[in-house]
Formats: structure tokens, sequence, C-alpha cells
């Protein structure tokens, strides 16, 4: 029995990180029409900048909220100044399908490049703010400790400031609009090129959040060639994928299979089989049910 | 004369290559062999992205399978080294096909990402089981060049020479493919898929087709990766090698063959030219892991951004324009479908 609620707590706090990545890929798909592949590396750069800004401040608390900020800048100005330029240059010719992917491609080995620049190869130590030591029941020691119990909150209030913003605001009804039909948005006097970055810069705070919980949630080290980070790409991608690459609470609900099913695999099966299991539920997620769950049904595809 | 007699123009190719193999020193020879394995990799992606349209971002994966598969059947079965090439062939070409499958029902951003999780994945699953030779992987030795060869022929040589006989022979049976019914199938499919099932190709098989053969030419440069290096293991195959594949390939410019070696030798030089502007300032460490990386990246970023189409390509539509407005115009092949009265084409 505790085996079993040690598997959905784990589950639980992994899928919230996924979920804060899959929105992230899901938020830029729908605004440009590109899947990020460099939202890896730009959640890795805001746990280096949340490593700074602790070591400097002093204060996790401080260090999550601005480092977010960074984050959605960061991304805002990838969006203005790379995908613009993109996306007007190679409109045409058998490269247009791919140059934005593998544009995205580059941007990330340039920003693990400049990561290794400047921090080296080494592991710095991002050292969490409350205690990782599970709360104790009676005899039992769960797996949840006040860490994970703050990841799982902090995501959720997120979550609800998402939805707010996406379903009760004008910018919400705009970004929905802008997301759906372009020109008829653009038709009834909503900015698409802003709206678009605005759309960049939500998902670069939502990444920033990954990365920096995601740090704080493990071992705390971080490291430019970290495999932990690409997983939480391909985690990230394959929960987006799940909820149909369209829809905000089809990723949410992605996390939350994925995320649930690797704890199963890794504590009942074998952790090593992780990978191959989230690939396979890929790759038949694809093949049998390729819209996702709760995305559009009709051809709204690149 | 490369349009009217591609074999002789092989052969000839090859021997001056052979000459010039004679000439150089050791270490020239070396990269000379890197480069022939890269036109073979380039090569590959090409066909794949550029011909039938589909996106591979993690090539670098199917490079890996090839070059263990070769080195499992040499040191578990002993067998000969062109034999272990065939292996490589076989079994990365099977396994293309299983993922080519899934990938000719994905479009686009699906399929680049479930290439680009396998190039992240499979170095973790590579050292998690102990055939594999985990972290510091299996050594791939083929064994001294031939004694009839004679006393001077060195190891650095030997790998050359193989490893542009296998481009030379797979250049000029992929420009076969490429110019055969198949050729014509996939740039109709890439085009237009709709307008190529309504002419009868079958679109599916057609993809399957190009992820299969592609993945085999794939594994042939993994295993000659392998066999250069002497080594395969998970840091063989890292990620960058995927990038630096797709690098190669906007560099060439996606859809043409005629490319393929800038890509190679750019990505053969690269880390030479990071190495000399390390040691320029000093050989410090951090220069020297990181600059390649930065390099092959920002270069991949820059020509998508100005040569979307590559170089090569960029200057034949310029050369096509300038004939036009002169005399007759000089285009490459085009492919157009007509369908009732609509009409679909890759002019533009």
């Amino acid at each position: 029995m505790s085996q079993f609620l040690d598997m959905f707590l784990i589950g639980i706090s992994a899928a919230s990180i996924y979920s804060l990545m899959a929105i992230s890929m899901v938020l830029v798909w729908r605004s440009t029409r590109v899947v990020n592949f460099a939202q890896a590396g730009m959640a890795l750069l805001s746990a280096y900048i949340g490593y700074e800004l602790v070591s400097r401040t002093g204060n996790f608390w401080i260090a999550l909220p601005l480092a977010m900020i960074l984050g959605a800048a960061f991304s805002a100005f990838i969006e203005f100044f790379l995908m613009r330029t993109l996306l007007k240059n190679s409109s045409q010719g058998p490269i247009a399908a791919i140059a934005p992917i593998i544009a995205t491609l580059g941007l990330l080995g340039v920003i693990h490049a400049v990561l290794g620049f400047i921090w080296g190869h080494g592991d710095v130590q991002l050292e969490a703010p409350l205690s990782k030591v599970g709360y104790t029941v009676g005899d039992t020691t769960l797996f949840i400790a006040p860490m994970g119990l703050f990841v799982i909150g902090f995501v959720i209030a997120l979550l609800f400031v998402v939805t707010i913003l996406f379903q009760k605001t004008n910018i919400g009804l705009a970004l929905r609009a802008s997301a759906y039909a372009p020109e008829i948005a653009q038709l009834s006097g909503v900015r698409v090129s802003g709206i678009r970055t605005l759309g960049w810069a939500i998902a670069g705070a939502a990444g920033a959040a990954a990365g920096i919980l995601q740090t704080v949630n493990g071992t705390g080290a971080i490291n430019p060639d970290s495999l932990e980070f690409s997983l939480l790409l391909v985690f990230g991608f394959i929960a987006a994928v799940i909820g149909g690459l369209e829809s905000l609470p089809g990723a949410v609900l992605g996390a939350l299979i994925l995320g649930l099913v690797l704890a199963f695999v890794q504590i009942y099966i074998s952790g090593t089989l992780v990978f191959i299991v989230a690939f396979l539920l890929l790759l038949a997620l694809l093949i049998l049910r390729p819209q996702g769950f709760l995305g559009s049904k009709v051809g709204r595809r690149a | 004369m490369l349009k009217k007699h591609p074999l002789i123009t092989f052969i000839i190719f090859g021997f001056i290559l052979f000459l010039i193999s004679n000439r150089l020193d050791e270490l020239i020879v070396y990269h000379g062999a890197t480069v022939g394995i890269y036109v073979i990799a380039i090569a590959s992606l090409i066909l794949l992205t550029g011909y039938s349209g589909q996106v591979s971002l993690g090539h670098g994966a199917l490079l890996a399978i090839g070059g263990y598969a070769a080195v499992l059947a040499r040191i578990h079965y002993n067998a000969p080294v062109w034999l272990t090439f065939v292996v490589a062939v076989l079994a990365t070409a099977v396994g293309g096909a299983l993922l080519g499958m899934a990938a000719a029902r994905l479009s686009g951003p699906y399929l680049a990402g479930t290439t680009l999780a396998l190039a992240i994945g499979l170095p973790s699953i590579a050292n998690q089981f102990s055939v594999f030779g985990g972290e510091q992987g299996l050594s791939f030795d083929i064994g001294f060049p031939p004694a009839s060869l004679g006393e001077d022929f060195t190891q650095y040589k030997w790998y050359f020479w193989i490893s542009w006989s296998a481009a030379l022979i797979a250049m000029y049976w992929l420009r076969y493919v490429l110019h055969s019914r198949y050729g014509r199938s996939w740039r109709a499919v890439r085009s237009n898929d709709v307008a190529a099932e309504l002419a009868g190709i079958h679109v599916g098989r057609n993809k399957v087709l190009a992820f299969t053969i592609s993945a085999g030419l794939a594994g042939l440069a993994g295993a000659l990766l392998g066999m250069t290096i002497s080594l395969v293991s998970p840091g063989v195959f890292p990620l960058l090698l995927s990038f630096s594949l797709a690098t190669g390939a906007v560099l060439a410019g996606v859809t043409t063959l005629g490319g393929v070696m800038i890509g190679a030798v750019i990505l053969v030089a690269i880390p030479e030219i990071a190495l000399a502007i390390a040691n320029r300032y000093g050989g410090s460490e951090t220069i020297i892991t990181n600059l390649p990386g930065l390099l092959v990246s920002g270069l991949l970023i820059l020509t998508v951004l100005l040569v979307p189409n590559g170089p090569v390509e960029q200057m034949h539509a310029r050369r096509a324009k300038h004939a036009k407005s002169g005399k007759a115009s000089h285009s490459p092949v085009e492919l157009t479908v007509r369908v009732g009265s609509k009409t679909w084409s890759t002019k533009k």
C-alpha cells in the first residue's frame, strides 16, 4: 500500500514539472506553429540563472520569480529576433516545413555551448530551500517532502493563473483567437504578431519554472550536458502530444498520464526501462491516435 | 561529363583520391577518411529530408545502431571486416524500416520530436546493458591492412581507402536510385502527397522505403565511424553528432546531392578550426570543449536564416535567374503533376 502511495506521489510531482514543460511547448506551438526543441536549453539556462540569483541574493523566493521573468524576456527575444526573421525568409521551397524546427535545434546547441563557456562542464549546486526529508505518518516515511509539496502547489497555482489569463481576460481571448484563426483575429483588430511574442514569453516563464523546480526537486546539480534536462524535453513533448499539442488542459492531462505511467514502471518494474517505455508510449500514441486526446480532430496540422 | 557518364566520373574521382592519398601526410589522410564517412551520413539525411520530405533530427541514433551492429558482429562472430559493414547496413535498415512505418504516418513536428527523442535516449539505453559495454563502449578492431599492399601502407591510409570506397559506391548507387522511378516518386510525395497519390504513387510505401534506405546508409556511416575511431561507445554518437549532420545537410542544401562534399568538409574542418582558435588564445580547455558545438549550431542557425536552401542551390537559383533574363533557361529537373485542370509543380 505504501509502495502504491509512493508511486502515486512520485508520479504527481514528476507530472507537475512535465506539465509546465508541456504547456510551454503547447503555447509556442499554438502561437507560431513551431515545436520549440530549444526549450530544454532555455529551461537549463533558467536553472543556471536561478543558481546565480540565489547565490547573489541568497533568497530562493526572490530568485524563482525573477528567473521566470528573465526566462520570459529571453523567450520573447528569441521570437522577436530569430523566429520572425526565419518565418519571413524561408517561407517557400522545400526547406519551409523544416527550417523552424532545425533553427530551434541550432538554438539548443548554441545555448548548450554558451552555458559550457560561462559555467564550465562541472556541476553547480542549486540548494533546495525546503527540506527534502519525507513526512512521517506513524512508522512509515512517505515519499512526499515539503519541497515536493511546494512544487505541486506552485504548479497548481501557476496553472490556475494561466487558466484565468486564458479564459477570463481580453489578452487571453486574443491569445486564443490568434492561435485559432490568425487572419480573422487580425481583421478583428488583434495585433497577432505582438500576441505571438506574448505567447512565447508565457512559454518562457513556464519553461523557466520547470527548469528550476526540476533542479531543486531532484539532486540540485546543474550541468550543461545533463541528460535530465534532455529527458525533460522529451517527456514534455510526449505529454504535449498525448494532449494533442493544441490544448492546455490536454498538456496537463498528458503530463499526469505520463508521470503516473513512468512512476509505475520505475517502482514496479525497473528504473532502466523508463525511457524505453516513454518512447514506446509516444510511438504507440502517434500511430493509434496522432491527434491526441484533447486536440482538435480535423486537419489543423502544419 | 558527369551527366553522361557517371560511372566513369566516379572512377576517375576515386583514382584522383587514390593518387592524393599517397602524397598527403597521415593526419590529413585520417581527416579525409572522416570526410568520406560524413559524405555517406549527410547523403542519407538529404535523401530522407530533401527527397522524401521526412525530417530526422536523430540521425546520430541510426549511426549508433550501425556502429553497434558492426562491432557486435566483429566481437561475437569474428566476422570479416566487409561482412561487419553488411551487417551494419542490414541491421540499421531493419531498424529504419520499423521506425519508418511509424514515421510514414507522422508529419513535420511529430516526426522531428520522435527522432530527437530517439537520439537523446539511445545512448542511455546503451549504457544500461552490458552487451553494449556501458560507458566505455566496445573496441572495434579491423586489424592491420593486408600485407600485399606493402610495408609502408599505414593504418590511416587503409581507413581512407575503405571509407572512400564505401562512399563512392554508396553515392553512385544513391545517384542511380534518385534518378530512378523511386527518386521521382519521393520528390512527388514531398511536393504534394495528395497529387502524388492521385497519380498512382503509394505514399506510405514510398516513405517507408526512403526511411529504410536512408537508415541503411546511416548504419554504414556509423560502422565506418566506429572503425576510424576504433571504438563504439555512447560518446562516439553524442547528440552533437545529430546536430552536426543536420548542419551538414542544411549547408549542403537539403534538396540536392551536389553539395554533400561541402557539408562533409566543413563538418570535419570545424573541430580543427576550433582547435586553431583555441590555441591562438592560449589553448584554454573551455574553448576547446565548447567552441565546436557553438560553431556547428551557430552555422546551422545562420544557414537557415540566410541561405535556407543551401549555398549550392542558392547559386543555381541565381544562375537560373540570370540565364532566364538572358537566353534559354537552365533549370534542374522539374516535376509537374496534372489532375484535371489543376496543376501541381515543383516549379516556382
